[in-house]
Parts: structure tokens; C-alpha cells; sequence
């Protein structure tokens, strides 16, 4: 537990020194976030080995207490966390075209890890609204870095993520006026299927919903996410969506009763499906390359909600695991494309897709981490994203009632293989080729290749990786 | 009617109102007012349940000043954002104006 | 042979272009000779092993390699009989076909990307072929995709890309309809090693409608490559490929690829009782037929040589699928054997076609016209390919042709030998007039351009010898395959082993 405490404090102190030295010093957040991952990693060996810990912060007894709960997947996404930010950091540290130099990105992105790091480790569900509303703020903060062009975007993010925080805090607090308690494990001891559970949880649903983009409340992302600068993109993408998407897990699969999750699970599981499609046909249409990247994590975060709708809707455990791998996947290989989509994009001087005709020419090795993370995205194996896939489908197939959901991943399986496409084929095209506005950096086109050579990599590890997840889901959840 | 349940429906109601303003008001101050207005439903909501019991439940109090806190420094840089937003719009159309 | 070597040898031979191939992408563009180097290592080395492992497993050695991947489904690499016919088959053609890319491609830009990912897309061909189970072979099929895109549009005009495009297209969405099918038979009963006979026969009662739709899913899949109607459309536009790579396409990999996989499906996966039992049989073998048929009319009506080769590819390759889908052991020795021969002649004439195109700016069938006196090998190698195909013995159509009609009347289809008859004359129809105008009608005063390669001679100087030499090669090893097929070293004695062992006879 100290370890992951330690994981948590170290990107928080590293953000108030930053602030209190008014010093923008990238080398330390770099260096706090290598030492944050050696921490988080330690967490997670330790709990792979000595099993699940809990801390009362304070020393309150429950049900007053605070509870923080390092289980092996809040280990595991606490190393994740800080691996994530430890690259963007190399990034925005390193890349000529990074607009985050000398800026407020240090300390906000450290807060902005600490701050998901106590997501991961909370149990509690004001103390979530806390750290929602933390996340909220900063990621605004972090998308209106971009300058007065990006405003308009950061404060429709700003109004809307305020907006389903008291969705959610409402929800909470009607929770706690018909059981007592805040804490997610006593909670899953006395709620039962009423009507006020029933609100409650949906408020709560909506809220969430809306703060990881969620098909139908998804609208918000394109814009903030295109329009931030890229390592905050990155970030945003990879890292940030998926703090309200693990309180969502928690809170259905263990709080929630299981009647009331079955008849939510699957309108999840159908609004899966729908951002699988609709995120894909924009994706397919926008001309611009950031945003195309933007609409494609709608698409992908599809495949995430489809995981956890029929995993309350059929109580079948093996798509806790499917929902995991794609986070995981779906963490790198974004990562990947935003650098690179990025870098391509400060490289040819345009925002516009037109402008990667040749790419293959100008920025070799940024369109081939592109094209590598994309081959995750549509599930090419052996990659990351195949294995989330593959996971997935395996219960869909095993009886015919289940098939039809098979086309959904069918479908969106084509869709991300013809907007990744879209832009690969671009960059063969040889017909006038754009030339490069400012001389391409090939350690930042590298850096971007780095974490799409990891999620391929996971086919490595696959096996092991899947029974682990399988075991610690089953019993820790 | 209990105090109690009054004070539930008051707060009910400003924060379905506030919900109406956020959906349907396109005005930048408009829509940070109706956030407000939400807030003050839900702790009005909080403050409502905390009642019902004697002496008052304290975890709620707790919770509704450290949401009071949390929805100043929202507002405040809501405020902030949308007056820097207000000067580049400005500053934008001063610029196409001489065109 | 030491077990750690035999089982490090399928890897071995899937790296000997895989490596060659990533170095090659570190080259700059005027290390002409370094590039010429590696690829040539790569070639030799793998055939030496292919050599090597051929021996062995005439020997009844087995090579295996395993590597975990999924739950219930390693990546398994493995040689048995069928495998080492494609492995041997692309490996060869391998060699005669870069060195006719290094001529054809002499002096063009971007050569470092081309071999590099041609390298890539010969690994992906060998780990196919290689593969042990259906979770691997998924893996080196979707890679094969992704290799040969590049190589379509290499030229990166607008019509290469539109052909791109189209081919992405076509073969993702193959690919996916696979994915699907092996994720499908994986939920039923894991990916276990392809065994002859066939895995599914316990499932056969408990699961029929999942085995019906995930056969459905995988012929679809392996369908488009093996380019069976309706799936066909990508070959005939990807015409516009460099001709190293439509040969590449259209013999080797690509379109083998998915015939290839329908065999391991039908024999490996579902095993002969159970396709009957699921009376899966007669549809495929009614597509085969309608693809032969469909192929040779619209090869009939093209104008352009490349394009009526391209629809020949497409009725020929059926040949295969209508072998393996009368499911008798002698129509399954011509279906594999035709594996080979239609290599062997397409590849040939797909050589020709490039050098008619490169010396002589020739592109249409009308521009023919007494090409037998300016290039007499490059004709006499496009006389041999063409006949071959028409099934005139002793060239290798003929032997194919042969097992499949007796095949056929083996497992009582009569009517598949009148869709032999009528296609052999399409056959007749579509090929003989170009060898008559190349040999028998007069040549025009100028051609239609003249690259001025070799020399410009007629015989051994008639074009660049990079060119002309792999286009002879090949010939004679369409002729030697029928000439020789009695003998044990044939593709024929080859097929029959695969078919004994298949069957268990």
C-alpha cells in the first residue's frame, strides 16, 4: 500500500513544488513520473503476490472512513498511469512541435496524475465526485493550454463536465439517504432493486457517461480533444476517459443489484454497439486528422461499454477481462496516434488529412507508428486490441441468441479498418506529395512508434496476461 | 409535509431547473448560472436528507461544504475562462472589422 | 536431426525473408548492391532449409514450434506434407521472381520500401503455409494483407490507388469475416493443431448451426483471396501493380493463400465425414464450377493481356477448390498438384506479359502480332504457359486436369468433367489466337515503344537477362513438372503423399 501511496503523492508533490518554485522544469516531472512507475509497479507486484490491501484514511472507522483499496487491477492501472505520463512527458519534453514548453503543462499534468491515481484507489463514492470534479478541472485547464483558439472547446468541455459531476453527486447523495453509507463494498451489502436505487444509479450512469464520452454523450470529445495541444490530446485519450469508465465498472458490477444491472446492461451493450458505429461513420468523414483520431476513440470506447453492458447483462465474468484489455490497448496504441497524428500535423504545417498525401515519404517513421497503432484499433493480430477482440467475441459466439452481437463488432471492425486505412492509403498516394514545412524530427517520430510497439508486444505476454486478468477480476472486481 | 420533504422537492426542482437552463440556454453566463443553480439543488437535496435525523447527520454536512468548496473554485475558473474566451472573440472581430 | 534444430527450422525458414526484409527497409535508396546482396542471401538460405525439411519430412520426421499465445490457441508453426508443398512452391518462386524484380525495377525510385515489404509479404506467405492451427494461420493471413497493399500501390498513381483501395477493401473485409469464423470454431472448441481428418466430427451433432455459419464465415474469408466469385473484384483491378507483383499476387501468394487455406479448412479443420454430414460439399463445389465458368467468359471478352490473364487466375485458381471440394482422394491429389502447376504457368506467363510490356511498350492483345520474331524465348515461354493452361500434355496443366476428371468420376459428378470440357475450350479459345498472332501473323513496321533492354536482339539478348532468364526458368519447370510427373521428385508424387496421408489410404 505505501508503494501505491507513493505512486499516488510523488505526481502531486512534484505539481505544488513545480507551483511553489514557479519552475517549469520538465526534467523533474519526468523524473517523478519514472519514479511514480517504479512505484506503481512495485504496488502492483506486491499486491500480485501478498493479495488485495485497504487503508482508512485518517484511522475513521467505516462506515465514516475513507477507504482507499489497492486491488491487482488498481495496481495495474496505477503503473499504467504512470507509464502513460511518463512517455507523453519524454514527448512534450523532446518534440520541436510540442506547444506545451515552458508552459503550465508541468504541473497540470502532474496534478492530473495524482489525481487519477486517487481514482484508482478509492472506493468511496463522494471521494470519487472529488476526484471527477479534479479531473474535470484540469483536463480543461490542459485543453485551453492551446491558446484563445481552443476556448470555446475547453469551456463547453468545462460547462458540461460540471454539469454531469452534479448528475452524479445527485445520485450519490439519494444513494446515501436510502442506505447510509458512501462506500462501495458496504454498499453491495444492503442495496436492493428500488425505485430510488434505480434513479439514483442512473443519474450516477449519465454523469459518467457523459464524462468518458460515452455514446449518446459524446459530443463534447472531439472538439476538446482535437483542439488540445498534442501531448494533452494524448493524454486526455488515453488516460482521462477512463477514470469515470472504472467507476462505472465498479459501481454496476459490485454496488448495483444485479436485476436492476441486467435490464442497464444491456441498453449499455446497444449503446456500445452505437458508438462502435457512429464514431466510426464520423471518423470515416471528418477531413481533419486530429479529429478523425478523436472520433475514433468514441468508437473504440464502444467496444469498452459493449464489454461491461453484456458483462452485467449475461453475468459472464471472462468480459471483465475483455474490458480490461481494452483500456489497456486501447491506452497505448491512442497514445501512439495522437503523437504521431501530431507530429505529422506541426511537420506538414496542416490539420487537414489531405495534407499526409506522400507521408510515407515526409515522415516515415511517424506514419508507420500511425498505420502500427491503427492495426491495434481494428484488432489485427497478434496486437493488443485482437486480444481485447478475441476476448471478447469468444462468449459471443458460444451460443446462437448471442450471435447478432457479433455483427456489431463485425461492423465496427470495418469501420476502424477503413478510417485507419483512410489515412495509410493517403500516405502512399505519390501524386503530389505535400512537402514538410519545418524539418522532421525523427527522435519524436520514434518516441510515437514506442507505445504502439508495445501494444503489439502485449501478444508477448498474451496468454499470461489474460489468465492473470481473469483470476484478479473474478475474485478482486 | 414534513421539513424534511419539502426541502427535498425544493431542491429537486432547482436542480431540474438548473438542468433546463444548462440544455436550453446558449449564453455563456446563463449556462455557468444554471451549473450554480444545479448545485444548490443537489445540497439543498443533501441538507434536505441530513435533517431527517437528530442529532443532524454529520458525513452530509461534511459532504456539502466540501462540495460548496469544490463548486467556488469551478465557478470562479468557469468565470475566468469564459472572460479570457469573451477578449479573444473581441479581440477576433476587431480584427476582421478594417477588412 | 537434433529435436531442438528440427523444431527451430519453421521459424528459421519464416525469418530468412522476415530479417532480410527489415534491413532492407534501413537501406537508402543507392545501396543497390547491399540490397541485391541480402535478398539473394535470403533466397538461397531459405531454400536450403526448405531443401533440408523436404527431406526430412519425406523421412516422416515432424518439425514444430510453439509459442503461447491465447487460451486454447498457441502460434504454432509446423511442416507436414501439405504445408511443405506450398512452402517449397513459394520458395522457389520467390527466387525466380526477385530476380526479376531487381531487373524489372532497375533504376525505378522507392526500391528500399519495395523489397522490403515484398520480403514481408514471402514471410507472410511461408508462415501461412507453416501455420499449425487456425489462430496462426488468421495471424500470417491478416499480415499477408497488410505486406501486399504497400506493393500494390508501389506506383502511387491515381489508378494504383484506386486498385489499392479497392484490394484493402476486398481483403479486410475478407479478413475480418475470418476473424470471425476462427473466433467463432475457438468458442466452440479451441484452435487445436490441424490434424488429417479434421477436428470437429464430435461437435457435429451438438453444434451444427455454429459449424455451418463458421464455414460460411471462413470460405468467405478465404474467398476473396482465392478470388471466388463474388468476391473476385479486387484481382482484375490490381492489374496495375508492377508485374513482379501481380505475378506475385496471382502465383505465389496471395490468391494460393486463400486456396490454400479452403484445403486446410476443408481436410484439417472440418475433416471429410462431418462436411458431408453438414452436406457443406455441394455448395462449394457449385461456386468452384460458376467461378471456372464466369472466369474464362470474362477472360474472353478482355482486350489488355494482363486482364485476361488476371480472369484466367480466376478460373484457374477454382480448379483447386472444385478438386478439394469433390472430396475424393484423387480429385484431392489434382486439386493440391494444380497448387503447383498453375503456379508454375501463371507466374511464367505473368513474366512474359512484364517483358513484353517493358521492351516493347506491348500491353494489348492486338499489339501481339508477330512478337515470336523479336523475342523468341519470352514467346516460346508464354506458348508453353499458355498451353499448359489449356491442359495440352505433356505440360503440368494436363496432369492436374487429368486427376480432376478422374477425380470427379470417382466420387460420380459426371457433370464436373462437361465444366472441365467447356472451360478447357474457353481455355483453348482465350489463349490460342494470342500464341497464333505471336508466332503466325506479321510483325508491324515499329513497335509500340522500344526500352532498348539487353541489347534489343532476338534470342539470347532479346531483353534485360534478369528478365528473360526467371521467365524461362519457370517454363521449364511447368514442362519438367509434367514431363517428369511419373517420377518421385514430381509435385505430383509430392501431392500423392500429402493426399495418402490425408486420407490415412
Amino acid at each position: 500500500m505505501n508503494l501505491a501511496l507513493l505512486s499516488m503523492l510523488l505526481p502531486l508533490a512534484t505539481a505544488l513544488l513545480l507551483l511553489a518554485l514557479r519552475s517549469r522544469s520538465a526534467l523533474l516531472v519526468i523524473l517523478s513520473s519514472a519514479l511514480a512507475l517504479g512505484a506503481g509497479s512495485g504496488a502492483l507486484f506486491q499486491v500480485v503476490d501478498g493479495g488485495s490491501e485497504t487503508l482508512l484514511l485518517g484511522g475513521w472507522d467505516s462506515p465514516l472512513a475513507i477507504r482507499f483499496h489497492l486491488t491487482p487491477v488498481t495496481g495495474m492501472l496505477l503503473a499504467f498511469t504512470a507509464l502513460i505520463h511518463f512517455l507523453v512527458a519524454i514527448y512534450a519534453a523532446r518534440s520541436r512541435h510540442s506547444q506545451t514548453r515552458h508552459s503550465d503543462y508541468w504541473p497540470l499534468s502532474c496534478l492530473l496524475h495524482g489525481s487519477l491515481a486517487a481514482l484508482w484507489l478509492s472506493r468511496d463514492l463522494f471521494n470519487w465526485y472529488v476526484t471527477l470534479e479534479l479531473l474535470g478541472l484540469i483536463s480543461v485547464a490542459l485543453v485551453a493550454l492551446a491558446g484563445p483558439k481552443a476556448y470555446r472547446a475547453a469551456l463547453r468541455y468545462l460547462l458540461l463536465s460540471l454539469m454531469a459531476s452534479l448528475c452524479y453527486l445527485l445520485g450519490v447523495a439519494l444513494l446515501y439517504g436510502q442506505y447510509g453509507v458512501l462506500d462501495v463494498g458496504l454498499l453491495a451489502e444492503v442495496t436492493q432493486a428500488d425505485h430510488t436505487t434505480s434513479a439514483a444509479l442512473m443519474l450516477m450512469t449519465l454523469g459518467l457517461m457523459l464524462k468518458a464520452a460515452l455514446w449518446p454523450l459524446h459530443l463534447w470529445l472531439p472538439p476538446a480533444h482535437a483542439g488540445a495541444p498534442t501531448a494533452v490530446s494524448a493524454l486526455l485519450s488515453a488516460l482521462v476517459v477512463k477514470g469515470p469508465l472504472f467507476i462505472l465498472w465498479l459501481l454496476w458490477s459490485q454496488a448495483a443489484p444485479a436485476e436492476i444491472g441486467q435490464q442497464a446492461g444491456f441498453l449499455m451493450a446497444v449503446a456500445g454497439v452505437l458508438a462502435l458505429l457512429s464514431g466510426g461513420w464520423s471518423a470515416m468523414r471528418t477531413p481533419y486528422i486530429k479529429t478523425l483520431v478523436a472520433y475514433s476513440t468514441v468508437a473504440q470506447l464502444g467496444y469498452a461499454l459493449m464489454a461491461l453492458g453484456l458483462l452485467l447483462f449475461w453475468q459472464i465474468p471472462e468480459l471483465h477481462v475483455a474490458l480490461w484489455l481494452f483500456v489497456l490497448a486501447h491506452g497505448l496504441a491512442k497514445l501512439s496516434m495522437f503523437l504521431a497524428a501530431g507530429e505529422m500535423q506541426a511537420t506538414l504545417g496542416s490539420r487537414r488529412l489531405t495534407s499526409l498525401k506522400g507521408a510515407t515519404q515526409t515522415v516515415p517513421v511517424a506514419m508507420f507508428a500511425f498505420a502500427v497503432a491503427g492495426g491495434s484499433l481494428i484488432g489485427l493480430p497478434p496486437s493488443g486490441g485482437f486480444l481485447a477482440k478475441w476476448v471478447l467475441l469468444q462468449p459471443l459466439f458460444l451460443e446462437p441468441s448471442h450471435w447478432p452481437w457479433a455483427v456489431g463488432v463485425l461492423l465496427g471492425t470495418l469501420a476502424s479498418a477503413v478510417y485507419v486505412f483512410r489515412v495509410v492509403s493517403l500516405a502512399f498516394d505519390r501524386a503530389e506529395p505535400m512537402g514538410p514545412n519545418y524539418r522532421p524530427d525523427r527522435f519524436a517520430q520514434w518516441l510515437t512508434m514506442l507505445p504502439a510497439l508495445l501494444v503489439w508486444g502485449m501478444a508477448l505476454v498474451s496468454e499470461p496476461l489474460i489468465e492473470w486478468l481473469t483470476g484478479v477480476t473474478r475474485v478482486s472486481a | 409535509m414534513s421539513l424534511s420533504l419539502f426541502y427535498l422537492c425544493v431542491g429537486t426542482t432547482l436542480w431540474l431547473l438548473g438542468l433546463h437552463g444548462m440544455l436550453r440556454q446558449s449564453h455563456v453566463l446563463r449556462r455557468i448560472i444554471a451549473v450554480n443553480i444545479m448545485g444548490g439543488g443537489v445540497f439543498t437535496v443533501m441538507v434536505a436528507l441530513a435533517i431527517r435525523s437528530d442529532p443532524v447527520d454529520p458525513v452530509l454536512q461534511a459532504l456539502v461544504v466540501t462540495g460548496l468548496v469544490v463548486a467556488v473554485s469551478a465557478t470562479a475558473f468557469a468565470l475566468r475562462l469564459a472572460s479570457s474566451e469573451a477578449v479573444a472573440q473581441r479581440e477576433k472581430q476587431q480584427e476582421e472589422a478594417p477588412r | 536431426m537434433n529435436p531442438t534444430i528440427a523444431a527451430m527450422l519453421p521459424p528459421a525458414i519464416v525469418l530468412t525473408s522476415l530479417i532480410p526484409g527489415l534491413l532492407i527497409f534501413a537501406l537508402r535508396e543507392d545501396q543497390y548492391r547491399l540490397r541485391t546482396q541480402l535478398n539473394m542471401a535470403g533466397v538461397f538460405l531459405k531454400l536450403a532449409l526448405v531443401g533440408l525439411m523436404l527431406y526430412g519430412v519425406n523421412q516422416g520426421l515432424s518439425f514444430r514450434f510453439a509459442l503461447p499465445f491465447l487460451p486454447g490457441g498457441e502460434l504454432i508453426l509446423h511442416a507436414d506434407a501439405m504445408s511443405l508443398q506450398f512452402v517449397a512452391l513459394s520458395s522457389v518462386l520467390w527466387l525466380a521472381t526477385t530476380i526479376y524484380a531487381i531487373g524489372y525495377l532497375e533504376g525505378a525510385p522507392l526500391r528500399s520500401r519495395f523489397f522490403g515489404y515484398f520480403s514481408l509479404c514471402v514471410s507472410a506467405t511461408v508462415g501461412l503455409a507453416l501455420a499449425g492451427n487456425l489462430v496462426t494461420f488468421l495471424l500470417f493471413y491478416e499480415l499477408l494483407t497488410l505486406a501486399t497493399f504497400p506493393l500494390v500501390v508501389h506506383r502511387g498513381t491515381a489508378g494504383a490507388m484506386r486498385a489499392g483501395r479497392i484490394y484493402l477493401a476486398y481483403t479486410l473485409g475478407g479478413g475480418t469475416l475470418l476473424l470471425m469464423g476462427v473466433a467463432l470454431l475457438h468458442a466452440l472448441t479451441g484452435s487445436p493443431e490441424f490434424v488429417p481428418g479434421g477436428y470437429l466430427a464430435p461437435l457435429v451433432d451438438s453444434h451444427r448451426a455454429g459449424l455451418i455459419l463458421a464455414f460460411v464465415l471462413l470460405v468467405a474469408g478465404l474467398g476473396v483471396k482465392a478470388a471466388l466469385i463474388p468476391m473476385h473484384g479486387w484481382l482484375p483491378t490490381a492489374m496495375v501493380a508492377p508485374a513482379p507483383v501481380s505475378a506475385l499476387l496471382h502465383a505465389v501468394a496471395v490468391v494460393k493463400a486463400g486456396a490454400f487455406g479452403i484445403m486446410r479448412v476443408v481436410y484439417d479443420v472440418y475433416g471429410v465425414e462431418p462436411m458431408q454430414l453438414l452436406q457443406l460439399t455441394q455448395p462449394l463445389l457449385w461456386l468452384a464450377a460458376a467461378t471456372i465458368m464466369y472466369g474464362s467468359i470474362k477472360a474472353l471478352q478482355q482486350q489488355e493481356l494482363k486482364k485476361r490473364l488476371a480472369y484466367s487466375t480466376v478460373s484457374q485458381v477454382s480448379y483447386i477448390t472444385l478438386g478439394v471440394a469433390l472430396l475424393g482422394p484423387v480429385a484431392a491429389v489434382g486439386g493440391m498438384v494444380h497448387l503447383v502447376h498453375q503456379g508454375l504457368m501463371k507466374i511464367t506467363l505473368f513474366f512474359c506479359a512484364g517483358n513484353f510490356a517493358e521492351t516493347l511498350h506491348v500491353h494489348r492483345i492486338r499489339q501481339m502480332n508477330g512478337l515470336g520474331k523479336r523475342m523468341p524465348f519470352t514467346m516460346a515461354a508464354f506458348t508453353v504457359g499458355a498451353l499448359g493452361m489449356i491442359g495440352v500434355p505433356p505440360i503440368a496443366g494436363f496432369i492436374s486436369k487429368w486427376y480432376l476428371g478422374s477425380g470427379a468420376l470417382e466420387v460420380d459428378q459426371g457433370w464436373v468433367i462437361v465444366i472441365l470440357v467447356i472451360a478447357g475450350l474457353l481455355n483453348a479459345a482465350y489463349f490460342l489466337p494470342l500464341v497464333y498472332r505471336g508466332w503466325f501473323m506479321r510483325a508491324p513496321e515499329t513497335w509500340p515503344g522500344d526500352a532498348k533492354l539487353g541489347g534489343g536482339i532476338p534470342g539470347r539478348r532479346e531483353t534485360h537477362w534478369m528478365l528473360l532468364w526467371p521467365t524461362v526458368f519457370t517454363a521449364v519447370l511447368s514442362l519438367l513438372a509434367g514431363i517428369l510427373a511419373g517420377t518421385d521428385l514430381s509435385p505430383l508424387a509430392w501431392a500423392q503423399l500429402i493426399v495418402q496421408r490425408e486420407f490415412g489410404l
